[in-house]
Parts: structure tokens; sequence; C-alpha cells
């Protein structure tokens, strides 16, 4: 299996403060994968996201460090990996910035180029593929949060990217929100990179966890395997996931033993 | 209910090519805004005016007043700059009338245009693109920022045992100030989701 995103040795200090938000993370994703970021606030979940569609750093290293499915993010190549990797704001209120919806999942193909039937036949697909068809002429700030997220979410699907990377996607979303979105998620195919603090939506989706926590990668592998680690995620402001806290019946899975995660 | 005449005229105007709408507008504004220095018997024309196509509208009177009342302020502040000349009062009263009469054209005109029409339509008579999307940018945030205003001045409310007026006064200031850093945070993450999907 080729690999979507590949970090080498990514460090980054804010410019403001000087502090240290990444310090030497590495890791890969491969297509068709979906991963968790996990961490405690402030561990630079948020900042790592920003630099996998290259909008962090301010100024893009003369050494790469990022590659997307094997193309290095380098200033001269930014549009293209703008369209390769689709990111998904946490507040949706930041990410819909247009009068109705259709002009909104219509912004990301119209900096590519795209106009008149084609772009409304796309906008019509991408609505229908998050659930919202007939939403075109709605406006954004009279729908609910879960349809804002929705919305965003076709706007991101429009460029047709091949890594999806979420920030808090069922954040303030509603039981019933948060379900209906996770199956949407699950259907939708391509890398994904979450980060979150929903830990139940990590064990339903992922298949790999990453644990940062200070900027730094303290642990990484099988999302089970991980998060039934429960020293490990109390030591870095998480905690096991209700789910896993039952033991089955039968013992624990086989080939997932209670405890364990590759502790970096 | 409205006899169906009225009501086929109010869909029809509703209906008319957006184009139509603000070319008549600004017709109306210009001419308007050129009216004498001092107020006479002319300034019934635009007036008469409205009076006959606000019917057809059905714009409520409450919409127009609520409108009416947020504009004054400015309005009120440019009359005033008008009291240092020589003549002032004629025409502190001159910009008051003309201004809210051309402010009365321009609710009519939103009433009865959805906003993206109104852009769409200056967008093809090429006006600045800067303007354009900072106004696009306006219309989409005030609603997020009127909710956030309400939002922190529920919460103020909520820890305000006594009330006092200078104390009002200086929540609203807080707020004030709070909305203005809030915003500029916002500017920037909304500037990176723009970025984010290709803007340049």
């Amino acid at each position: 299996m080729s690999t979507a995103v590949e970090v080498r040795q990514l460090s980054y200090r804010y410019p403001q403060n000087g502090r240290l938000a990444l310090d030497e993370l590495s890791f890969s994703v491969a297509e068709d994968e979906c991963i968790g970021v996990l961490g405690p606030n402030g561990a630079g979940k948020s900042t790592l996201l920003l630099h996998l569609n290259g909008l962090l750093p301010e100024h893009a290293p003369a050494a790469p460090n990022l590659w997307i499915a094997g193309e290095p993010i380098l200033s001269r190549n930014l549009d293209l990996i703008r369209q390769r990797v689709g990111l998904l704001f946490q507040d949706p209120d930041d990410q819909l910035i247009s009068a109705t919806v259709f002009e909104d999942v219509a912004f990301g193909p119209r900096q590519l180029g795209v106009e008149g039937a084609i772009l409304k036949s796309l906008v019509a697909h991408c609505l229908a593929q998050v659930g919202l068809s007939g939403f075109e002429e709605r406006q954004p700030h009279r729908l609910s949060h879960g349809e804002k997220r929705r919305v965003c979410l076709a706007g991101v699907l429009a460029c047709k990217p091949s890594v999806l990377v979420l920030d808090e996607p069922t954040s303030d979303l509603d039981p019933r929100g948060r379900r209906e979105f996770k199956a949407l998620l699950q259907s939708l195919p391509g890398a994904k990179i979450i980060a979150t603090h929903d830990l139940e939506l990590v064990v339903d989706l992922c298949s790999r966890v990453l644990v940062l926590d200070d900027g730094k990668l303290v642990a990484e592998g099988p999302t089970v395997k991980l998060l039934s680690n429960e020293p490990l995620m109390l030591a870095h402001g998480l905690e096991k996931p209700h789910s896993l806290l039952h033991r089955h019946p039968h013992g624990p899975i086989a080939g997932e033993p209670e405890n364990g995660g590759t502790d970096i | 209910m409205q006899p169906p005449d009225t009501e086929s005229r109010r869909r029809r105007l509703h209906r008319a090519s957006p184009r139509l709408k603000l070319l008549v507008t600004l017709l109306f504004i210009i001419p308007t805004a050129l009216l004498p220095r001092h107020p006479d018997l002319l300034y019934l024309i635009p007036a008469g005016i409205l009076i006959l196509v606000w019917p057809f509208t059905r714009m409520p009177l409450s919409h127009a007043l609520r409108r009416l009342w947020v504009v004054e302020v400015f309005i009120l502040g440019i009359a005033l700059l008008a009291l240092v000349s020589p003549e002032a009062v004629p025409i502190f009263f001159a910009t008051l009338f003309k201004s809210n009469l051309c402010v009365f054209a321009m609710l009519l005109l939103t009433w009865t245009t959805p906003f993206q029409d109104i852009l769409q339509e200056l967008r093809r008579w090429r006006f600045p693109s800067v303007m354009l999307t900072t106004l696009a940018l306006m219309y989409r945030y005030l609603p997020v920022l009127r909710e956030e205003s309400r939002r922190m001045s529920r919460a103020r409310a909520s820890r305000t045992f006594r009330r006092r007026r200078l104390a009002a006064w200086q929540d609203l200031s807080l707020i004030i100030g709070q909305l203005f850093v809030r915003s500029a945070d916002r500017a920037e993450r909304i500037y990176l989701a723009m970025c984010a999907r290709g803007w340049k």
C-alpha cells in the first residue's frame, strides 16, 4: 500500500513566543488508512494539522519534511497540496464564508477553475454525499451546527482531496448529529487524519492512533491496544474509553491485549 | 388577505431582475442626493415615489423603522456636521431628509432582492472585488458577531447582581473590546480556512 502522508522530523516553533509546538515528529499514513491524533489541549494537534495543508510554517522550508502522496510540501506546490489535502476546521463558522450554501461549496472548485454546469453538478453531488441535497440556496447562519459541519465537509470534498484532515469533527454535535457524522466519515474513501478528544469516535473509526503531548509524539500504535493502556492514557491527559472499560464476557479479543501500546 | 392582483404584483417585484431594481434605485438616489440644499416642495417628489412603491413591496413598517433607527445615528452625525456651515439649519434638515429618503430606497431594494443577487450584479458591473468580498464577509459574519455579543452579554448579566448605570456602560465597553479581539482571532482563522481551499 502506498503512503498518503509522510512526516519526517517535523518541528515548529511559534514565532510570537518562541514556544516549541512540534518537536521532531515522524510518522506516516497509508492510503485508505484512518488515524486518530490524540493529546491534551495545547499538545500541538491543531498545529500539526495546519502543517499538513501547508498553512504552517509561514514560509515553507528549503528542505521539506512533509510529503503528500510522495509530493513534498514546498512553497511552489502549495496549490496542489491544498487541493490534495482537505482540511475541516473545528468551528464551522470559520469555514462557512459565503451567503449561501451553494456559494460556499463552490468556493474551492472555483479556485481550481471549475465553473458553469460542471460546478453546479459538482456542488449537488457533494451536498448529496453529505445528505444535504436541496440545501443550495439556504443561508449558512440559519443552519444547525450539524448541518453547518456537513456543509463544511461538502466544501472540502468538492476539491476532491485524497487526504481528509479533520480537527475536532464531532465537538458541539448532539448525539444524533455525532452518530450521523461518524457514519458519514466512515463512508468516505481515502486517508483520514482525525484530531479529537472524542475517544469513542477514535475507537469506531481509526485503526491507528498517535498520542501527542507537549509537541512530542509520545505513543503510536493500534487503536484498541493503545487506548486500553490506562496508565499511558492518564499520563497524557486522556482516559480509557468507556467502550473499552467493559471486559468482553469471553476475555480479551484475540490479538488485542488489555494493556499495551508502543510507548515512544 | 391581500387581493390577488396586489399579491401577484408584489411577487413580480420580488422576481424582477436584480439589475433593473439596482439601476432604478440608483436612478432614484442620485437625483435625490442632488436636490437643492434648502428643503422645498421638490422633496415631495422622491417621498411620493417611495410612498407609492412601498405598498407593492409589502415591507413591514417595523422592519423599516428598526433599520432606520440604526442608521439614524450615522445620519444625525453627518447632519450635525452641517451645523458648522453658514446656512446651518436648512442644510441640516436637507441632509436629514435626503439621507433618510436614500436609505429608505435601499431598504426597499434589500427587502425585494436577496443580498447575494445585489453583490452578483455589482460584480457584473465590475465593482472592485476587494470591496465586494468585504461586503460579502460582513453580511455573512454579522449574525455570528451578533450571536457572540449576545452570549457575552448573557454571561455578563448572569454575574451582575446589582444594576448600576455606570457599570452597565463599563460592561458594554468590555464586551465591545472583547468582540474586537475575538473578531481579529476569527478573521485569522477564516483566512486560514480560505487558504486551505485554495484562496490566493
